[in-house]
């Protein structure tokens, strides 16, 4: 335990004194790890799918804010189902549009969630969103990690619908929006999921609130715990299965927000921060460093020749 | 403190209260002085109405989507259908709607305001403070300078 809390420290003071440049770095690994795997999973154009368009859109993304990189992540998505049918390139973009007008919005903080929920869909490890969300945020946050479910069960639909041949008649279009509406909305997986995921966030959220000892964790375990029965009884009625995959990925999802938690704890954004401004007769550039306790010790004691603390403290008596 | 004390131009006191400043303002200051750029009751109007305008278009883009979706019906039945029953039911989802969203951006807005109303009362504060720094010490140090 100490010595994950040293590697911490070591870690945020790294993090403290070079923010300016882990910010953008880390940023843009994100969004290049998303926009490859939107162009892995739904690579219809060739032009679209060529690494530089993804380097050059994760470049803009590490210099803006969350909501530039969520729109460029949609107009990406729009653009590759649009070569593989316009229909449905027409129906994701209005549903993106319906998602934004009524909830992401008004939840503009969490609107990474809607990129973020499938992309680890993809990964396996789903369950991070409602553990990790119920941590750091709060209950309004269901609403736009549910955004993030539909999107998954969305590009499902489309990648088995896409691959159907239709005609272009306008009773073929109808078809294929039937198709792809009612694959996500009667998708008992997706409707289970919706419901495990918003339990499951609100339970994480209100034991993490309380005031005991380990709270966080215990929450994200009562957080995991609810995934698993609820998936298990989901899929009993609903006859979804699966259920391994959810014991092993609700795990590892377990662990790893445990770890972003125990990283981020005391983690109040306060970095060093570059600042310029002017009176009468300067100009001022100032670096304000924040004051850090940092518990890391500084030396490190090594024995040559160990002694035993009995024989130590016999010896040291004898001296006297 | 201060450096002009020992001969030194630069005055640290006046620096920190300005770094402060330049801190807060590079932080919170765009979203707040937008806000506190309106009086109370018009920023919250503002809120409603974008408010209105965003469902407002969410709800027709998802009438638009089940029309279609159930189009052939529609159009099966066009003569049988109770216009007047399926009219008022889907205002009656519209008006619930906007209630509860109104109601949300009503209180988000007003929070929203009092925020940045105490951000720019502790930013004024501040102000004043370097401002009375300047009254008693700049002048002093320029005409010593000239001398």
């Amino acid at each position: 335990m100490m010595l994950l809390l040293e590697i911490k420290e070591k870690a945020k003071e790294f993090y403290y004194k070079n923010k300016i440049y882990m910010d953008p770095v880390w940023k843009f690994v994100m969004a290049l790890a998303v926009f490859l795997t939107i162009n892995e999973q739904l690579g219809y154009n060739e032009k679209l799918t060529s690494l530089p368009i993804a380097l050059a859109l994760s470049f803009i993304s590490a210099f803006t804010g969350a909501g530039a990189f969520v729109f460029l992540a949609g107009v990406l998505t729009v653009g590759q189902v649009f070569s593989a049918s316009a229909l449905m390139a027409g129906i994701v973009a209005i549903v993106f549009l319906i998602m934004y007008c009524l909830i992401l919005r008004f939840t503009p903080k969490f609107s990474y969630t809607l990129v973020l929920t499938p992309i680890l869909f993809v990964l396996k490890i789903p369950y991070c969103v409602p553990l990790l969300m119920g941590v750091i945020s709060a209950p309004p946050a269901i609403l736009p990690v549910s955004c993030g479910i539909i999107t998954y069960y969305m590009f499902l639909t489309i990648q088995t619908t896409a691959n159907s041949t239709f005609g272009v008649s306008m009773e073929d279009a109808l078809n294929i929006y039937k198709i792809v509406a009612s694959g996500v909305f009667s998708n008992r997986e997706m409707l289970v999921n919706l419901l495990v995921f918003a339990v499951a966030l609100l339970v994480t959220y209100i034991i993490r609130r309380q005031v005991f000892n380990h709270a966080f964790e215990t929450g994200i375990i009562a957080g995991a715990i609810v995934i698993i029965v609820g998936s298990l009884i989901g899929s009993m009625v609903f006859d979804t299965g699966g259920i391994l995959y959810v014991v092993i990925g609700t795990l590892i999802s377990a662990l790893l927000s445990v770890s972003v938690w125990f990283f981020r704890m005391g983690l109040d954004y306060t970095a060093v921060e570059r600042i310029q401004f002017e009176d009468d007769d300067y100009y001022y550039y100032v670096k304000a460093v924040p004051k850090l306790s940092v518990t890391a010790p500084e030396k490190n004691v090594k024995r040559i020749n160990p002694k035993s603390p009995g024989k130590a403290l016999k010896e040291e008596f004898e001296e006297d | 403190m201060a450096g002009k004390e020992d001969g030194n131009v630069l005055d640290e006191k006046k620096i920190r209260i300005m770094t402060r400043l330049a801190l807060s303002e590079e932080k919170y200051g765009k979203e707040n002085f937008n806000i506190s750029r309106y009086y109370r009751s018009d920023y919250i109007r503002y809120s409603l109405l974008k408010t209105v305008l965003s469902v407002t278009v969410g709800y027709i883009l998802i009438l638009g989507m089940a029309a279609l979706y159930h189009a052939e019906y529609l159009i099966a039945n066009a003569v049988k259908l109770d216009y007047k029953e399926m009219g008022l039911y889907v205002l009656g989802i519209y008006l619930a709607l906007l209630i509860v969203y109104s109601g949300i951006t009503v209180v988000i807005a007003a929070v929203k305001y009092a925020r940045a109303s105490r951000f720019e009362k502790k930013y004024g504060n501040v102000l004043g403070i370097l401002r009375k720094l300047y009254e008693n010490g700049v002048e002093p140090k320029r005409e010593g300078l000239e001398k």
